[in-house]
């Protein structure tokens, strides 16, 4: 019992499987009306299972070892975020070639390793000054480990994904060390950059229609903001209790878009109607908690570092995906963790599942 | 070391605080959603999701008295174009191509109002099969052109009873805002004239309505819930269909005669027939009639104008009960009733014309339309002879009593005011008198002053008199009916869905004429005697039932003389009484006359003869 207690945080692994379980679920509901529905649900569970292979190593493996490959996971990051960029092996969806592609078989989007992989390498960045990122020198270093990965994604080009890096990297500046000064000097530097992309013309017009929808949805009842507004149309027609498994009006008859993948939320709030929400947002807040609690018992500052990447990673995909589809962000294509269809998404959450177990596993005081 | 672990302490708690903000955010968010604006979502969803189409109740039928179908309704193929190709201009072109059908009726009909906003419109219908089989094959390049089954208006006799049945057409702007409209909607087929406009709220039966499951794209995936619509009900006349076959046909030879005789511009008139004891029309005909079918799927624009070009006599006027024309001699029967009853005259009562008659002084000379005179004549023989100076001498009489009482006679048969037939568009005439006059004229004062020619041009049926047809017809079958005058009517009664009476028309009094049975007798000898030594005569020679009845040839300024022809039958027990009116048709005894001797022959079971009459008194 005791070597379980050592390896195994239980109220980790119960809360994660109790997500999953919650995923298949309203994944299942979500792709019935389809065609193919039961072989995407069968392809979910498949997925789950792959992701339990990186989460074994991941658990097994010190983590501590990763701190000497700094050079290597950063080339390995790069590589795998502009792999699909190179000619033969990508593929494009929705305006962004973010898919791995050989022949006519899709393997994976790398950007989702390569959130894990950046939470790494900057976790070994922060860690190596102590607690205290005081000069400008060292601040710049670490936004040029942070910069590389961040200017890559955007040539695919992935906003979304590039605010993921971004979030995650003011979560672990925070409690990396970062003097508060830097937060505002950045905060700044962010809006100006902001401007200038937009100025610019950086995005491609899909990407700056949703962002110009979000603030005035009206602009295009058909387009963009139909989505968003069937998204609304189906949360709120939920009500207390929901219409049901499967029961959802919204969902079967095809009003709501990606209603397995990006609009999954709309789906659990209109079939399980605010309980069902309850339920989801209250074993989200027990799984950042418990990778919370996995942070600070970690003896060395890189494990805690790992922790809190991906407790900002899950806030931030949190709050983009739910938050979307209730009209509070504008719409990217952000899934929820571990509920989502789609497997690169799933296997890069239980990677990083099994780096906090390995946190957990090696924490001081056992 | 401590303090790097005290500082993470509230670092993490920062940490700690923005997840548990953000959580809390998205946690209110929902619950504001859901729980407080959850009904409001709802709606919004049962909005997506469910369509309500309106299914058309069958309008009822128009039968005629025996149940014969006036006007039914078929199946047939239609174009129909989805409103969304309104602005395709070249598709439209190239349909309007193939339908053979002028661009702008195509396009009118795109535009109509008639179907919901999303619904397609009816373009053509009775589309013959070459042009459903090219469309078919020609599919993509007429996108939102669909055939379907349409139901319609279907006429088995073709233009008969055009008028008394009326056309029906999509309800108007204004029409929507009338109280008894309540419950239409724009685009709705509604009667526009006649019978279908009188019966609508028993002809046009309860929509039904399907609710749908559609999709995001609007495929429907399940019906929710379905009513019926019930059929209008069957509205049955008190036509009869071969009574009105011959009133039309007599009433168009009468034309063509009157056309051989030297009155080129007769083209127009109106028969009616009317069952003296109960005041049920038997047949109601107008010249020059029209086609009800051209209204199906609404009129083209050509076909409005050709309706209602200046030359076109106005064929959609029902002159039966829409126009009003000089009675002339036909008014006779009631000046000479007001004689006898206020002692004015009395049957035996002798006058003497000369031809001219002068009594008004030389300037104020007036005529007998025989004018070599008629010499002694009684008053009864006056009225078979038409003769103009035994009126002109009753008409004076009156004006020197001072009392308006042929006016007063002429409003206890109803006249002047409307009958209250229970068909839409009836005018009420006019019966002149010194007020009339005076406000009439009120800016030329110099005419304003009733004169003694008033009154004596009025006792003969003309002057500012205007009756309409079926006045004429109402007035004779009440002397016909012991005095009382039976509201005309054309409503026998109304079916249910299954065929059973729902409602039956009661006939009713319109007029109490409080006529002494002395008087009638002595205008009904009189009368009978126009058929058989007077005006009448050759009209009725051998007809095998006495008929009491007047001719009439009414002067109007500028155009040929209007022949009128009025008569009940059978005179010893009377049932029927006709009234033809030839607007331009020149004498009543050689024109109208003939024609109402067909209709009476069709209602009393005797053959239906053409006879020339040469008649040519007034």
């Amino acid at each position: 019992m005791a070597a379980v207690r050592r390896w195994v945080n239980l109220p980790l692994v119960l809360t994660v499987s109790l997500l999953l379980i919650y995923g298949i679920v309203i994944v299942h509901s979500a792709v019935s009306g389809f065609s193919s529905g039961d072989s995407m649900v069968r392809r979910q569970i498949i997925g789950i299972m792959l992701g339990l292979v990186p989460l074994a190593v991941l658990w097994v493996m010190d983590y501590k070892k990763l701190q000497d490959w700094l050079g290597p996971l950063v080339l390995l990051n790069a590589f795998l975020i502009i792999s699909p960029l190179i000619p033969g092996l990508g593929a494009t969806s929705k305006g962004a070639t973010a898919w791995l592609q050989i022949g006519s078989v899709r393997l994976f989007q790398p950007s989702e390793p390569a959130k894990i992989l950046t939470i790494v390498v900057l976790a070994i960045v922060i860690s190596q000054y102590k607690g205290v990122i005081e000069r400008p020198r060292d601040v710049l270093r670490v936004l040029a480990f942070l910069g590389l990965p961040f200017g890559l994604i955007l040539l695919q080009p992935d906003l979304g994904t590039g605010l993921v890096f971004i979030f995650i990297a003011m979560g672990m500046l925070l409690v990396g060390g970062l003097k508060p000064r830097y937060f505002l000097v950045l905060a700044i530097v962010g809006v100006i950059a902001v401007g200038v992309v937009f100025k610019a013309g950086v995005l491609a017009d899909y990407q700056e229609n949703r962002l110009l929808v979000f603030i005035q949805p009206e602009r295009d009842p058909k387009g963009a903001g139909y989505n968003l507004s069937q998204s609304k149309i189906a949360i709120g027609s939920g009500g207390l209790t929901g219409k049901g498994l499967g029961q959802g009006t919204q969902s079967n008859l095809n009003f709501l878009p990606e209603r397995h993948t990006d609009f999954i939320f709309s789906v659990l709030g209109e079939e399980l109607g605010f309980v069902g929400v309850v339920l989801l947002l209250g074993l989200y807040l027990a799984l950042l908690m418990t990778a919370l609690e996995i942070s600070t018992s970690s003896g060395d500052l890189f494990g805690s570092l790992i922790a809190v990447g991906m407790i900002s990673m899950w806030t931030f995909q949190i709050l983009q995906n739910v938050g979307m589809t209730m009209g509070l962000m504008p719409i990217t294509g952000i899934p929820l963790p571990f509920i989502s269809y789609g497997s690169s998404f799933m296997l890069a959450n239980l990677a990083g599942t099994g780096m906090l177990l390995s946190v957990w596993a090696r924490r001081t005081g056992v | 070391m401590a303090t790097f672990r005290e500082q993470l302490k509230s670092r993490y708690a920062a940490l700690g605080a923005v997840f548990i903000g953000v959580l809390t955010v998205l946690l209110i968010r929902a619950w504001s959603m859901q729980v407080l604006s959850g009904d409001e979502f709802a709606a919004a969803a049962e909005g997506n999701r469910i369509r309500q189409i309106a299914l058309d109740a069958p309008r009822g039928r128009i039968l005629d008295r025996n149940g014969q179908p006036l006007v039914s309704n078929r199946a047939t193929l239609g174009v129909m174009v989805a409103p969304a190709a309104k602005s395709d201009t070249d598709m439209l072109y190239r349909l309007s191509v193939v339908l053979d059908m002028p661009l702008e009726d195509v396009v009118k009909r795109v535009e109509s109002t008639r179907e919901a906003a999303l619904e397609p419109r009816l373009v053509a219908y009775d589309v013959p099969m070459s042009v459903v089989a090219f469309l078919a094959e020609h599919e993509s390049e007429f996108p939102g052109v669909e055939v379907s089954v349409v139901p319609v208006r279907e006429y088995p006799n073709g233009m008969l009873g055009a008028h008394v049945l009326g056309y029906t057409g999509e309800i108007s702007e204004e029409g929507l805002k009338s109280p008894d409209m309540e419950g239409y909607e724009l685009g709705d087929i509604v009667g526009k004239s006649g019978a279908e406009r009188q019966f609508e709220s028993v002809l046009q039966g309860e929509k039904g309505y399907r609710r749908i499951e559609v999709d995001a794209v609007g495929t429907p995936r399940a019906v929710i819930e379905e009513a019926e619509p019930l059929a209008g009900r069957d509205v049955v006349l008190t036509l009869d269909i071969e009574t009105q076959r011959v009133a039309e046909a007599a009433l168009e030879r009468a034309l063509a005669d009157a056309r051989a005789h030297d009155f080129k511009d007769a083209r127009a008139g109106a028969a009616v027939a009317l069952d003296v004891k109960t005041g049920e029309i038997l047949a109601m005909a107008s010249a020059p009639t029209f086609d009800p079918t051209l209204f199906i799927g609404g009129i083209s624009a050509k076909d409005w104008d050709v309706l209602n070009a200046k030359d076109s006599e106005y064929p959609l006027n029902n002159r039966a009960i829409q126009a009003s024309y000089p009675p002339a001699s036909t008014f006779k029967a009631v000046t000479g009733i007001a004689g006898l009853e206020t002692g004015v005259t009395s049957s035996a009562h002798s006058y003497y014309c000369a031809g001219r008659w002068t009594e008004m002084g030389d300037e104020w000379a007036k005529y007998c339309w025989s004018r070599r005179g008629h010499g002694n004549i009684t008053f009864s023989r006056g009225v078979a002879q038409s003769c103009d100076v035994v009126f002109y001498e009753i008409g004076y009489s009156f004006y020197k009593r001072g009392r308006e009482e042929l006016q007063e006679y002429s409003r206890r048969f109803g006249l002047g005011s409307k009958l209250g037939v229970d068909l839409p568009g009836e005018v009420s005439g006019r019966v002149p008198d010194a007020a009339w006059k005076a406000e009439f004229n009120a800016d030329y004062p110099e005419y304003r002053q009733w004169l003694p020619g008033d009154t004596v041009n009025m006792a003969i049926g003309q002057g500012d008199l205007l009756l309409t047809p079926l006045q004429v017809a109402a007035t004779y079958a009440g002397i016909a009916n012991d005095g009382e005058i039976m509201r005309p009517h054309v409503l026998r009664e109304v079916l249910d869905q299954k065929g059973e009476p729902v409602r039956e028309y009661e006939p009713e009094v319109a007029f109490s004429t409080d006529v002494s049975a002395s008087s009638l007798s002595t205008m009904h000898s009189a009368l009978l005697d126009v058929t058989k030594h007077g005006t009448g005569t050759s009209a009725f020679r051998g007809f095998g039932v006495d008929v009491a009845g007047k001719t009439g040839t009414a002067q109007v300024a500028g155009k040929d003389d209007y022949a009128w022809f009025v008569a009940y039958a059978p005179a010893d027990d009377p049932q029927y009484a006709v009234a033809v009116v030839l607007e331009q048709g020149g004498h009543g005894g050689a024109i109208a006359a003939p024609a109402a001797r067909e209709i009476l022959a069709q209602l009393l079971g005797l053959p239906v003869e053409h006879v020339q009459a040469t008649d040519d008194s007034r």
